[in-house]
């Protein structure tokens, strides 16, 4: 197990290093000149020089990637050229708004979409299954920016039940709950549909397996079997798959920040890169892959940890 | 395999305890939103929607009307842009200002403005620093240009002093004294502050003063209470950064702001059934709209062609589908209500497909001829150029439309940033500009070839007149001059001018707002009705 988790650990540094790599080259490859376009029309040969030099574009590809690597080992992600602040501090201001959010999202998914699985599985074939399975379809297919745009103009325009943009007042819990309740459902309405569809599926195959049967055959009650034991071991492929689905998460997060205005690192990349803000939009892609990696491990290692069949297989 | 998951039938303690303590982290992690700070339901906050968040607080690095919109709030300038329909300006921390010969402009501020922090008393000096501190080559400030040839202020006693040009400077009254350089800033806290600021400042003499930055969520303003202007109207005012104004619409209906700017596309349907307690006005924008074609591109620097895609292109059609009727078409590039706005362009906006044939058959192009657009990917452009094409075809000449993302779109025509520039055939611009004519012809003179002038249209006449139109006081010498400049543009073939777009807002009728004759907030004239 110790030899995985260190194996695990160096293949996730290795694909932090080749996505930064290749977002390094891509971000050189787009046309236009950053420094002109951050200092506006007005400046000067001179000034738009002295800009370029400030961002490290200066130098030859290479030497700048190099530097930013040697930087990044000593945890400087450099300085925002725009307001003069620490990358570091702009992309960790930003970025509890978005795992806030991924996080809410999810558990709002999970919490249903578990229950809704299990009670498919537990009741198939039924017209409650079907309807279930209808809705789940209905769910998955429904892209998040269009569930934003419905939920805004259903609950916030029309009922006034909820705020519509921002991420509420800080200090203020319940402002920002209430900021939160939108944007959670209209990313995680598409997971609700999805996770549905996973634990019923695995619920139903989990159901027939000869552990379920045995535990019926010692008596013991129904609820207990299903609960204590069948669930247990259906909602494993979630962890998986939410660990994996971290990538979807953040992407979703970016269009419903934009649509309800809201701060998170998803907005932050999106506005750095049209501004072509390189320091930021380096270290923001930098955070996020780095959450995308640990996320997808840290689900591969609690699979092995919960489940000791995987654990047998390392 | 059964046989070895014996284990899932008897809880694993350290399994369950994982399942807890993940729950548990979670509603740790909501209760650690939990603060001490209540927010005051009680207060009077204005809240408002800007379409990017701030940058500096800084005169010398403010990008534009967002910065600026803060920073009028927040410091006094000799005098400030006057709300309503016609531009004009009145006094703020001058008591007087005058202009007394060309070169030289007289000012005495008023006794008692104070700047917050402890930082003492306005004086000339300030002023002086203020103002000078642009011009520092060190300082490496992009706002330098706005103050023309400004070459010193002179400090004549403590309120009074004389700003003196190199040159005459008529536009220093329309785009530096009521603008972002004509920001006073206390030169003893600049000092001490190193000589620059970001996002933080370090005092205010305005009516409000920066309470709080958000960064992508809101800056907050509070009332000043040493103002020298009085009581400003609310305790705090609420900043929010939206860039998408349909989203910025649901806001406002949501309840969250209470003045926006919103879409031209929905002027209509809400002028139709407008929400509760709201008033919507519209006012002209300083935006300029136009197509242009590059003199020096191979296939364009048939002038004949040129002025065939002049004719092919019917604007009131594209104010119809691109501005849903809710903009005028435009003469030229000098907005309405500005010196040198010509009242009729050379050009009908209405296409003349014959006149376009004509033009055509003198290009020895009967047979049709294929050209490109380069186009930002806004909807509003890809419409208009979908126009363009459709009116353009009929004439027989097929348009090809390159969309672009906007960082690759404004370096289309940099010769700085590869051989891209030279392929440029038509390409559908909008410039914003300032309220004085120099600031919208600055960018069409020989030396902005392959930064700003992607048309890469050259006449020394034309330079020589915009060069001497921005040294003249006479306003109708001025206006004149401008006029022409634009006539040549519209000669060359290389301009169809298409519209200035105009600027509808929305706010309650619990405020009355203030904004400039283009449609820009004034947050500190802002009052509760």
């Amino acid at each position: 197990m110790l030899f995985y988790i260190l194996k695990r650990l160096l293949l996730s540094i290795v694909i932090v290093m080749l996505a930064v790599t290749m977002l390094f080259c891509m971000i050189h490859l787009v046309p236009g000149d950053p420094a002109r376009i951050l200092l506006g029309p007005r400046a000067t040969p001179e000034l738009i020089a002295s800009m370029s030099a400030r961002m490290g574009l200066d130098s030859p590809f290479p030497v700048q990637i190099l530097r930013f690597f040697g930087n990044l080992f000593t945890g400087d992600l450099g300085m925002d050229v725009i307001t003069n602040r620490p990358v570091a501090d702009i992309v960790f201001n930003q970025l509890p708004y978005t795992l806030w959010l991924i996080f809410s999202a999810i558990t709002f998914a999970i919490l249903i979409g578990i229950s809704l699985g299990c009670y498919s599985a537990l009741h198939r074939n039924t017209l409650v299954d079907r309807i279930t399975g209808i809705l789940s379809v209905a769910c998955i297919t429904a892209p998040a920016f269009v569930v934003a745009l419905y939920s805004l103009l259903i609950f916030a325009v029309t009922l006034h039940w909820f705020p519509a943009v921002g991420a509420g007042e800080k200090g203020d819990f319940w402002d920002q709950v209430a900021h939160l309740v939108l944007p959670a459902f209209a990313i995680g309405l598409s997971w609700i549909g999805y996770l549905a569809r996973l634990v019923r599926a695995s619920m139903l195959e989990v159901m027939g397996e000869n552990h379920i049967r045995t535990a019926r055959a010692y008596g013991l009650p129904e609820r207990i079997v299903v609960y204590r034991y069948a669930l247990k071991l259906a909602v494993l492929p979630t962890v998986t798959v939410i660990g994996v689905g971290m990538g979807f998460l953040l992407s979703a997060a970016l269009l419903t920040e934009i649509v309800f205005a809201r701060p998170g690192i998803g907005k932050l990349i999106f506005d750095s890169i049209t501004t072509r803000n390189y320091p930021v939009v380096m270290g923001s892609v930098l955070i996020s892959t780095i959450l995308f990696v640990v996320s997808t491990t840290l689900s591969d290692l609690i699979n092995a940890w919960l489940d000791p069949r995987i654990r047998a297989s390392l | 395999m059964i046989k070895n998951t014996a284990p899932v039938l008897v809880s694993d303690p350290k399994r369950r305890n994982f399942l807890k303590t993940s729950g548990a982290l979670g509603l740790a992690a909501a209760a650690g939103g939990v603060s001490e700070i209540i927010y005051a339901q009680d207060k009077k906050i204005l809240k408002i929607r800007t379409y990017a968040d701030m940058r500096s607080l800084d005169p010398a690095y403010s990008q534009g009307v967002v910065d600026e919109e803060i920073q009028s709030s927040i410091y006094s300038k000799l005098i400030q842009y006057k709300p309503g329909r016609e531009w004009g300006y009145e006094l703020d921390a001058a008591e007087s200002i005058e202009q007394v010969d060309d070169t030289r402009i007289k000012f005495k501020l008023k006794e008692g403005v104070m700047f917050t922090g402890g930082f003492g008393e306005m004086t000339a000096e300030d002023v002086k620093y203020s103002y000078e501190r642009i011009l520092d080559e060190s300082l490496e400030s992009t706002n330098t240009p706005d103050w023309g040839s400004l070459k010193e202020v002179t400090v004549d006693s403590k309120y009074e002093g004389t700003i003196v040009f190199s040159d005459p400077y008529p536009p220093a009254w329309n785009i530096a004294l009521p603008y972002i350089v004509g920001n006073i800033i206390s030169k003893k806290a600049w000092e001490e502050a190193g000589g620059k600021v970001d996002t933080t400042t370090p005092c205010a003499s305005g009516p409000y003063m920066h309470q709080e930055w958000q960064p992508k969520q809101k800056t907050v303003l509070a009332r000043n209470p040493d103002w020298h202007g009085g009581v400003a109207a609310f305790d705090e005012i609420h900043i929010f950064p939206i860039d998408d104004e349909n989203t910025a619409q649901i806001a406002y209906e949501s309840g969250d702001i209470d003045c926006t700017r919103v879409s031209l596309g929905s002027v209509g349907n809400l002028k139709a059934s407008p929400p509760a307690n709201s008033t919507i006005e519209e006012y002209p924008s300083l935006y300029y709209v136009w197509v242009g074609m590059n003199v020096e591109n191979e296939t364009m620097a048939n002038a004949d062609l040129r002025k065939a895609v002049q004719h092919c292109i019917d604007v009131p059609s594209i104010l119809q589908a691109s501005y849903f009727g809710a903009a005028e078409a435009s003469t030229g590039i000098i907005a309405p209500g500005l010196i040198g706005h010509r009242p009729k362009g050379k050009l009908p906006p209405e296409m003349n497909i014959a006149k376009a044939q004509e033009h055509l058959a003198a290009a020895g192009l009967s047979d049709g001829v294929s050209i490109t657009l380069d186009v930002l990917n806004k909807s509003a452009n890809v419409t208009t150029a979908q126009v363009i094409q459709a009116t353009c075809a009929q004439a027989g000449i097929t348009v090809e439309v390159n969309l672009h993302e906007s960082g690759a779109f404004w370096s289309l025509g940099d010769s700085s940033s590869g051989e891209r520039y030279k392929d440029i055939q038509l390409i559908l611009n909008r410039y914003s500009m300032a309220p004085d004519p120099s600031y919208a012809t600055a960018w069409f003179i020989t030396d902005q070839k392959g930064i700003w002038n992607w048309e890469r249209y050259s006449d020394p006449e034309f330079d020589k007149l915009e060069a001497a139109a921005k040294s003249i006081s006479d306003v109708a010498q001025r206006d004149e001059m401008y006029r022409k400049m634009q006539d040549m543009m519209e000669d060359s073939g290389a301009y169809r001018f298409i519209t200035h777009e105009a600027s509808p807002v929305i706010y309650r009728n619990s405020i009355n707002p203030a904004f400039r004759p283009d449609g820009l907030p004034l947050l500190r004239s802002f009052s509760s009705s």
